[in-house]
């Protein structure tokens, strides 16, 4: 009876609207915030100058880094992945090591070690002429360029790899070779698997670029925290700073919306409004297409034609021959000196400093810390560990419930969960710490103490990145069923419970576990709050001792890595489970 | 039954989480709940730091446990940076009582929040490597770092500028570690913020680097406590006022700042003391 009278429009528009009225009353009115605004502060000169200057150049860092590190990650992803497929082992190795250590290990500490560590293996020559060129710049777009790489060249393998097998059997069995595979068959269709994931990654980037603050790079996030230390207008600041990074990443996903329209088959004559304007914007780039592959075509025609190889065409193959060759014996020999080159390196760490405050780093000083400590000064791995458990079993929760709301058919629904998943996605994960341990504190009149906020911040955050797993995952259900549930009369409650979810959940668990790793390795990002979790743990060991950078650094990567490691082998161990196909690309 | 298991997670969650704060005036608040919560940095040597055995110690904490120890209240120390220690006093509720974070006492601060008596007495002044500074001038020629989130950056651009650099950058670090590190590394040749700082961080590499030129401007340091709450201001004032005169602060500050000490810094002046 109450639900027919749900599934009315004008029901669910009043509902939303009271909704909306419900909020707007509560904090217009009843709320008392005692905080007074004074938005002014962000055009106006305050006594130390105009803080939308600050803004500005903050802006304008964040997307100049944004764009040369995503420039330099898309082309390391290409090569990276590329070599992923390699059937030379060498480079196939060479290729797994980077990806499973860049993707394995938090943004930060790969940061403070190249910003803190990098430098001194350098001779003080080298270094200081190092420090003249913008070090800390470079520090960022390099950092950012090499961790987002690592992703995109995963991703770039797997949609490769993603080709049904049927199709390339069919494309050999009618006499084609592996580079006409390749080009005809393989590319073409990868190219449509790759380019959305593709697009998130962008996504992605731009946020991490927040990071660029840690090594005192004046990017957006640094001017937010600039303009709150100079002006104490802690909450215009960070609205401000939300609002500009909700719109880039806005901005990104509408491109990135237009790119996917344009790559979608549709029908002549049915292109929609989005699809005509993608057409419009991809227009230049596919006349220049035309004209390259039309003149190569010619060649190839010409080529054909002719029914002997000329010696010219003898000579250059045989010179391609001995080129790759070349090139394989040199990249055995650049593989053989970066492994001694470790491996001196690592017999000539100071060992004791590592013994000495490998406990530290574990649990910090937890037995001995006094009762006002976060449980009797628990820290280090054990905390970003526990933080990691909590906050994903959390944002499970959340993300079970959100999704499920985004799929509902009410818009009342729908609507406010979309916000929710929208809103956090658009934001980095260091916009969404501030605002959980400075303002809603602060909204709702109670205390939070920093590891839980900490928690809370992760929990809310990947919350969101669950919902739209859990969405994708109950939109795979084929519909059938569902429909044949209701007809037997289930509710919808029921029918989630007893046939949809089972089967979904089976299918997202490897990129549930994905999400945990992402959990794990962004509790590092806490530091900021000042919880002694592993991060901040090294942090206050280097700080103290400042000598052996290179030997804290290495082992805190270290343990992120053997935890992040075990679980995405675990993942991909899940993965071979429910689809145990492996395809090859050449026969 | 089973449905209910969730939603009693979450709440459970919540509630651990968060506990309560009694609403009031500060100074009832913190006798109610006998526990004082103090903002401390936890990277500011020597005010603030770790040791070496992974303890939270330095002068603002040794002032901080005598104040508690003198209201008859437990301590609870909390991470405050250059960014946070203010703003930490501005919500409603304050997530701290008061603030012990090597904090001048400005008068644009005190527009929002309250500050106790000056109790220690700081100036500016320039970091460099032994020898690399022999006319102050030279500094007008060089790579200058400070603290993000600190007074420090503007004076010294200002001050950069009357030694005739008319454009003169200061680069600000995240904290206090991240510009040793810079000076250290190489990365600028001279770091500039309050000189107490500056010796707590040249101890740790004895010999190598030096204080230069004089003090660029006065950095009184107050505990930073909410606005216009002024029977807690009053409880605090006196109880630094007590400390002074029994001598304990003398003992706390040549525990830190003695001739004996890593970072001798002689005392000179007398705090504020009200008959």
């Amino acid at each position: 009876m109450l639900k027919r009278y749900f599934e009315k429009e004008w029901v669910q528009n009043a509902a939303l609207l009271t909704l909306l009225g419900l909020v707007v009353y509560y904090f217009g009115f009843h709320f008392e915030f005692k905080y007074d605004f004074d938005w002014a502060i962000l055009y106006k000169e305050t006594p130390y100058g105009f803080m939308s200057d600050l803004l500005i150049n903050g802006l304008n860092l964040t997307v100049t880094i944004s764009l040369y590190s995503a420039i330099l990650a898309l082309g390391l992803g290409t090569l990276f992945g590329l070599a992923r497929l390699s059937k030379f082992k060498p480079v196939y190795w060479f290729a797994t090591c980077y990806v499973e250590l860049f993707r394995n290990t938090p943004l930060l500490i790969q940061l403070f070690f190249w910003n803190f560590a990098l430098p001194y293996a350098f001779p003080e020559e080298i270094r200081a002429r190092l420090f003249e060129l913008d070090f800390e710049f470079w520090v960022i777009v390099g950092g950012l360029g090499i961790f987002t790489g690592a992703f995109m060249a995963e991703i770039i393998r797997s949609g490769i790899q993603s080709v049904p097998k049927g199709l390339l059997e069919a494309s050999y069995s009618s006499g084609l070779s592996f580079g006409q595979t390749l080009r005809r068959i393989i590319l073409p269709l990868a190219f449509r698997e790759i380019i959305p994931p593709l697009g998130s990654e962008f996504l992605n980037n731009m946020k991490n670029s927040s990071l660029a603050m840690t090594i005192g790079v004046a990017d957006v996030f640094w001017a937010i925290n600039e303009i709150t230390s100079l002006t104490y207008h802690s909450f215009e600041a960070l609205t401000i700073g939300t609002v500009i990074y909700t719109s880039l990443s806005l901005l990104i996903a509408g491109f990135m919306n237009l790119v996917n329209a344009k790559l979608k088959i549709v029908p002549r004559g049915q292109e929609n409004l989005t699809r005509k304007a993608a057409d419009l914007l991809f227009a230049p780039f596919g006349m220049v297409y035309s004209r390259v592959s039309r003149t190569k075509r010619r060649i190839a025609r010409r080529r054909a034609a002719s029914k002997t190889i000329s010696p010219a065409e003898r000579l250059a193959q045989l010179f391609w021959k001995g080129f790759t060759l070349a090139a394989r014996g040199a990249f055995l020999l650049f593989l053989c000196l970066l492994l001694y080159k470790t491996a001196t390196a690592l017999l000539g760490f100071n060992w004791e400093v590592i013994a000495k405050n490998f406990k530290s780093l574990l649990i910090w000083r937890f037995p001995k810390g006094g009762e006002t400590e976060f449980c009797y000064g628990l820290g280090g791995l054990a905390v970003s560990v526990l933080m990691a458990v909590i906050s994903i079993t959390g944002s499970f929760l959340i993300g079970l419930f959100v999704g499920m709301g985004r799929t509902s058919r009410f818009k009342f629904i729908r609507i406010p969960c979309t916000a929710y998943i929208e809103l956090i996605r658009a934001n980095p994960l260091l916009i969404v710490i501030t605002w959980v341990y400075f303002l809603i504190p602060v909204m709702f009149k109670f205390e939070l103490k920093a590891f839980w906020a900490g928690t809370w911040a992760l929990t809310v955050f990947f919350g969101a990145y669950i919902a739209e797993i859990v969405r994708a995952g109950i939109q795979n259900v084929p519909p059938g069923q569902v429909e044949a549930a209701k007809s037997t009369g289930l509710s919808y409650f029921q029918t989630m419970r007893k046939i949809v979810l089972p089967q979904a959940l089976k299918q997202m668990l490897p990129a549930l576990v994905g999400m945990f790793i992402a959990d794990f390795k962004d509790t590092s990002l806490i530091y900021i709050i000042g919880v002694m979790d592993l991060t901040r743990a090294a942090y206050a060991i280097n700080n103290r001792i400042m000598m052996y950078p290179f030997e804290i650094y290495t082992t805190v990567a270290f343990l992120y890595f053997v935890c992040s490691y075990c679980m995405s082998k675990y993942a991909t161990h899940l993965e071979r489970k429910l689809s145990p196909e492996q395809v090859r690309l050449d026969m | 039954m089973r449905s209910f298991k969730l939603p009693a997670l979450v709440a459970a969650m919540l509630l651990v989480s968060a506990s309560l704060v009694f609403a009031g005036p500060t100074y009832d608040r913190v006798m109610k709940s006998k526990v004082v919560r103090a903002g401390i940095s936890n990277q500011g040597v020597p005010f603030g730091f770790i040791d070496e055995n992974n303890e939270w110690t330095g002068f603002d904490m040794d002032m901080a446990k005598e104040i508690a120890k003198r209201l008859n209240v437990k301590l609870e120390p909390t991470v405050v940076n250059n960014n946070t220690r203010i703003s930490f006093l501005q919500t409603d509720p304050p997530k701290v009582d008061m603030v012990l974070s090597n904090m001048t006492h400005k008068r644009v601060r005190d527009e929002k929040i309250d500050f106790s008596i000056t109790y220690f007495f700081d100036g500016q002044k320039f970091l460099a490597r032994k020898g690399k500074v022999k006319d102050i001038k030279d500094l007008t020629k060089m790579k200058v770092g400070s603290m993000q989130g600190t007074t420090s950056i503007i004076n010294a651009e200002a001050y950069l500028k009357k030694l005739g650099n008319p454009n003169p950058k200061v680069i600000g670090y995240d904290g206090e570690v991240a510009m040793f590190e810079a000076l250290r590394s190489g990365r600028v040749q001279a770091i500039t913020t309050d000189s107490t700082i500056l010796l707590g961080y040249a101890a740790k590499m004895p010999g190598q680097f030096e204080l230069v030129g004089d003090f660029i401007s006065d950095e009184p340091y107050g505990i930073g406590l909410p606005q216009d709450d002024s029977a807690w201001r009053d409880a605090i004032n006196f109880t630094l006022q007590d400390i002074w005169k029994d001598g304990t602060y003398e003992k706390i500050y040549n525990k830190w700042f003695g001739p004996d000490s890593k970072y001798p810094f002689p005392l000179t002046s007398k705090i504020e003391m009200w008959p």
